[in-house]
């Protein structure tokens, strides 16, 4: 009996046998505690225990008065009685005019232990932690939130993986951002206490994300339980750093398989393949139904697997069937709509691709494309076809903040289909076809020009021509074409055209 | 020396024996405006070593719900067809006549009766009781007692019998035949037997009770409670009633004092037991007097609502129920099954 029992720690035990104030001051501590049958097997000199009966108590009300008041004349200070929930108006007012706290319990004995272990034996307290903690790592664990479920249902507290900005992830409760900044992120093991509630943390050495913790948190917790729980959380850590990497090795392994599974598919063009088919279907993929493909990638140097992650997260806020993975340098996914979606319905997604693009240009260096609606196995090869092309392009286009989106182009078609394409040749072909009249002269000023950065003096020097021989031929054929040539992306068009042609 | 009662008296009378019903016992007040018209006045009341001991004495009263009383006027003369049985079946006529339940309503009984016999101070009660099986005579063992009562439709039921539990089944189940209230008749017994076997000068004791209560009733509580010889136990709100969870007929009120003390009053038919703060501050067959706090009515159990605001007042109870533990364990609470509420005393 060295310490003082607090009722709060007692009620954050969580094995305290259901106990639950009923009536009489809660912010209240005892000097020890006295286990017994009924009342009168209690010591006459209660000194300012808490009194734990076993058996019922009496059912009427008068009854409940004496018990409560002889309990009271014994010098306790509260007392803990199965059905005490069923006491009536007139007890619980008598326990609160004597200061006196009445506690219902269902099991008076899990109570007694838990009040045995917060007094004196604290060992026994860790240890049961401890066993708990063992115990909920020999269960199976999905992923990272599901082993920290685990955890924090055998302990009976919350549990969190922090880090110095905040909470990652939290089970069993809230960790309050007080207690949060309350926790010292440098030493092994911390112990933070604030009103708000009390954590017990310790470091978490994971060899690919720096500065975490493992938290386990809650409310009314004496400084033996946080003790204990630090302990807890020692030997849950290691658990839980195996775990992050394990679920890192199943992430790339998932998306090296995806990204596979997505590449043989573009390359079938279309084909139909009930291996590639079979291998989409079970990632959850299906090609019937309209797609609006996009790609992301990296202006810079960048990890696709982040990416990765960060784009299936955001994808989670749009709210229709989409798909992600991981595709060379970048990021490839797509949009599928069971309905032919409305242009509207169209539109509205594409905004919040370009939020998703905006959002992930604060973390990351990328540029994004999205391709045009089309349906189908065929139609889905196609969009993510143009995502990619117009990804291409969006990695040089600042104007558009990066983001290129294939029904956006004027001259669309044609810049999208690219000369790889086999219908680029005869679109290119028929814009450039003012420009034959000229017998070819027009178009390869036209292509020497562009490729000189539209300047006319080296072109008329690689083109032996004069000056100002260029500068008219330029003239007429911005007439014949009727195109705005001052316009980037008209060049831009041209210039691959001019490239397809020639 | 015989004393003399006479109209002024009854008042005061009435009103000691509301005091002696502890909360129980009927209204006396159809037996008070009976006795006003009555042309009896003044009436002689006899002391027991006043009369010759070897004198026959019969005890009546009204049984049931007194409640119905009041609905179901009793004739002018309810208890005249069954002393005619109990004097036909003994023999002889009973000239002596003492009452049965000195509280409530039954205490004015022996005065209707006046005109032709002498009524004796002794009561078989002191107080009001829901049984009859605690009457003094039965508790004590005194043998021959006859029960006469009503059967409903002019017939009458008469007992005799040694065990006094069946005079309490049969005459109840006789009562509820005649429609729930009807009138009972004890006899069998003399004079010289209430000596020793019944609570004597409780007409005395009401009368003094009750012209106490008239002279202080508009002063303090306290005042009331020290000129009745009492204590007052409690003054403050009704602010909840509960059914008992095993016994129908037991109800316990809370009441939060005025200092915020916390009582509840147990009581079934009767007030039975008080307790303060969880400690019990009295019991049966002490005298548990409920007054409305403000009106200054004495107070049935039926009138004791939510909200209302009451004082309580303990009367000592009749001392020769404490003189033996035999008598006793009669009339405590656990008498009725309500245990830890026994020895207030």
């Amino acid at each position: 009996m060295s310490e003082a029992l607090r009722l709060g720690a007692l009620l954050a035990h969580p094995e305290n046998g259901g106990v639950r104030t009923i009536a009489g001051p809660e912010d209240t501590e005892w000097t020890g505690v006295v286990v017994e049958t009924t009342e009168p097997d209690l010591p006459a000199d209660g000194n300012g225990r808490l009194a734990i009966l076993t058996e019922l108590p009496p059912t009427r009300p008068w009854q409940q008065d004496a018990l409560v008041r002889r309990a009271r004349d014994r010098g306790f200070r509260a007392l803990a009685v199965p059905h005490a929930d069923d006491f009536g108006a007139g007890t619980r007012a008598l326990a609160v005019r004597f200061g006196f706290t009445l506690l219902h319990v269902d099991r008076p004995m899990l109570l007694a232990k838990a009040c045995w272990q917060l007094i004196e034996a604290r060992d026994a307290l860790t240890l049961s932690y401890v066993r708990k903690v063992a115990q909920s790592i020999e269960y199976h664990a999905q992923g990272l939130p599901d082993l920290l479920r685990h955890l924090s249902a055998s302990v009976g507290h919350g549990v969190a993986l922090i880090d110095a900005e905040g909470v990652l992830l939290e089970v069993g409760g809230r960790l309050s951002p007080e207690v949060h900044a309350a926790i010292d992120f440098s030493p092994w093991v911390d112990l933070a206490r604030m009103p708000a509630g009390t954590a017990a943390s310790v470091r978490v050495d994971s060899p690919s994300r720096e500065g975490l913790r493992l938290a386990f948190f809650g409310e009314g917790l004496d400084d033996r339980q946080v003790s204990a729980l630090a302990v807890a959380a020692e030997v849950a850590m290691p658990a839980v750093a195996a775990r992050i990497l394990i679920d890192e090795i199943n992430e790339v392994n998932d998306a090296s398989v995806s990204s596979g599974v997505l590449r043989d598919f573009v390359d079938l063009r279309g084909t139909p393949d009930d291996d590639v088919e079979r291998r989409m279907f079970d990632r959850g993929w299906r090609t019937t139904g309209y797609h609006l493909a996009f790609r992301i990638v990296g202006r810079s140097r960048l990890d696709a697997r982040q990416l990765l992650r960060f784009v299936t997260g955001e994808l989670g806020r749009i709210s229709i069937d989409s798909h992600a993975t991981t595709s060379g340098r970048g990021v490839s996914g797509w949009l599928t709509f069971f309905e032919p979606p409305a242009s509207s319905q169209v539109e509205r997604h594409v905004a919040s691709l370009r939020e998703l693009h905006v959002a992930a240009r604060r973390s990351f260096n990328i540029a994004t494309g999205v391709g045009s609606m089309a349906s189908g196995s065929m139609g889905l090869t196609t969009s993510l076809s143009e995502a990619g092309d117009a990804a291409m392009i969006a990695v040089n286009r600042s104007a558009t903040g990066w983001f290129v989106r294939v029904d956006g182009l004027g001259l669309d078609q044609l810049l999208l289909a690219r000369t790889s394409n086999d219908a680029f040749v005869p679109i290119a072909q028929a814009l450039l076809a003012p420009l034959e009249s000229g017998g070819g002269v027009l178009l390869k000023t036209l292509s020497a020009y562009l490729d000189h950065e539209s300047a006319v003096s080296p072109t008329a020097a690689e083109l032996g021509l004069h000056r100002n021989t260029v500068a008219m031929r330029i003239q007429r054929a911005q007439e014949l074409l009727a195109v705005d040539m001052s316009d980037p992306e008209v060049r831009l068009a041209l210039q691959l055209a001019c490239r397809a042609v020639l | 020396m015989p004393t003399t009662l006479e109209l002024a008296d009854l008042p005061p009378l009435a009103t000691g024996f509301s005091l002696l019903g502890s909360g129980g016992g009927g209204a006396t007040t159809i037996l008070d405006l009976a006795l006003r018209d009555s042309t009896d006045w003044p009436m002689t009341v006899h002391g027991v070593n006043e009369l010759d001991p070897s004198l026959p004495c019969l005890g009546a009263a009204f049984v049931g719900a007194t409640m119905l009383l009041g609905e179901r006027l009793p004739g002018a003369t309810p208890f005249a067809p069954l002393i005619e049985a109990a004097e036909r079946w003994l023999g002889h006529r009973v000239p002596v006549v003492c009452s049965l339940e000195g509280g409530g309503l039954n205490g004015l009984a022996p005065f209707t009766l006046s005109r032709d016999r002498m009524i004796v101070d002794a009561d078989l009660t002191g107080r009001a009781v829901p049984t009859l099986d605690q009457m003094s005579l039965l508790v004590d063992g005194v043998p021959g007692i006859i029960v006469t009562c009503d059967s409903g439709a002019g017939g009458v039921v008469l007992v005799e019998t040694e065990r006094a539990l069946d005079i309490e089944r049969v005459v109840r189940a006789a009562t509820i035949q005649a429609g729930g209230a009807g009138g009972m008749v004890f006899a069998g017994f003399t004079v010289g037997e209430l000596r020793d076997h019944a609570i004597l000068g409780n007409t005395a004791r009401s009368l003094s009770l009750g012209t106490a209560f008239l002279t202080n009733q508009f002063g303090s509580l306290s005042g009331i409670a020290a000129a009745l010889g009492g204590r007052l136990l409690a003054e403050g709100r009704i602010t909840s009633i509960d059914a008992d969870p095993r016994d129908q007929h037991v109800t316990t009120y809370s009441i939060d004092g005025s200092a915020g003390e916390v009582h509840h009053l147990v009581a079934r038919s009767e007030n039975l037991a008080f307790m303060t703060d969880g400690r019990l501050a009295a019991a049966a067959p002490e005298i548990i007097v409920v007054l409305d706090a403000i009106s200054r009515d004495i107070l049935e159990v039926t009138d004791l609502l939510r909200a209302r605001h009451v004082a309580v007042m303990q009367l000592d109870g009749p001392v020769w129920w404490s003189r033996s533990p035999d008598r006793l364990r009669h009339v405590v609470p656990s008498a009725y099954g309500l245990a830890e509420l026994d020895g207030a005393a």
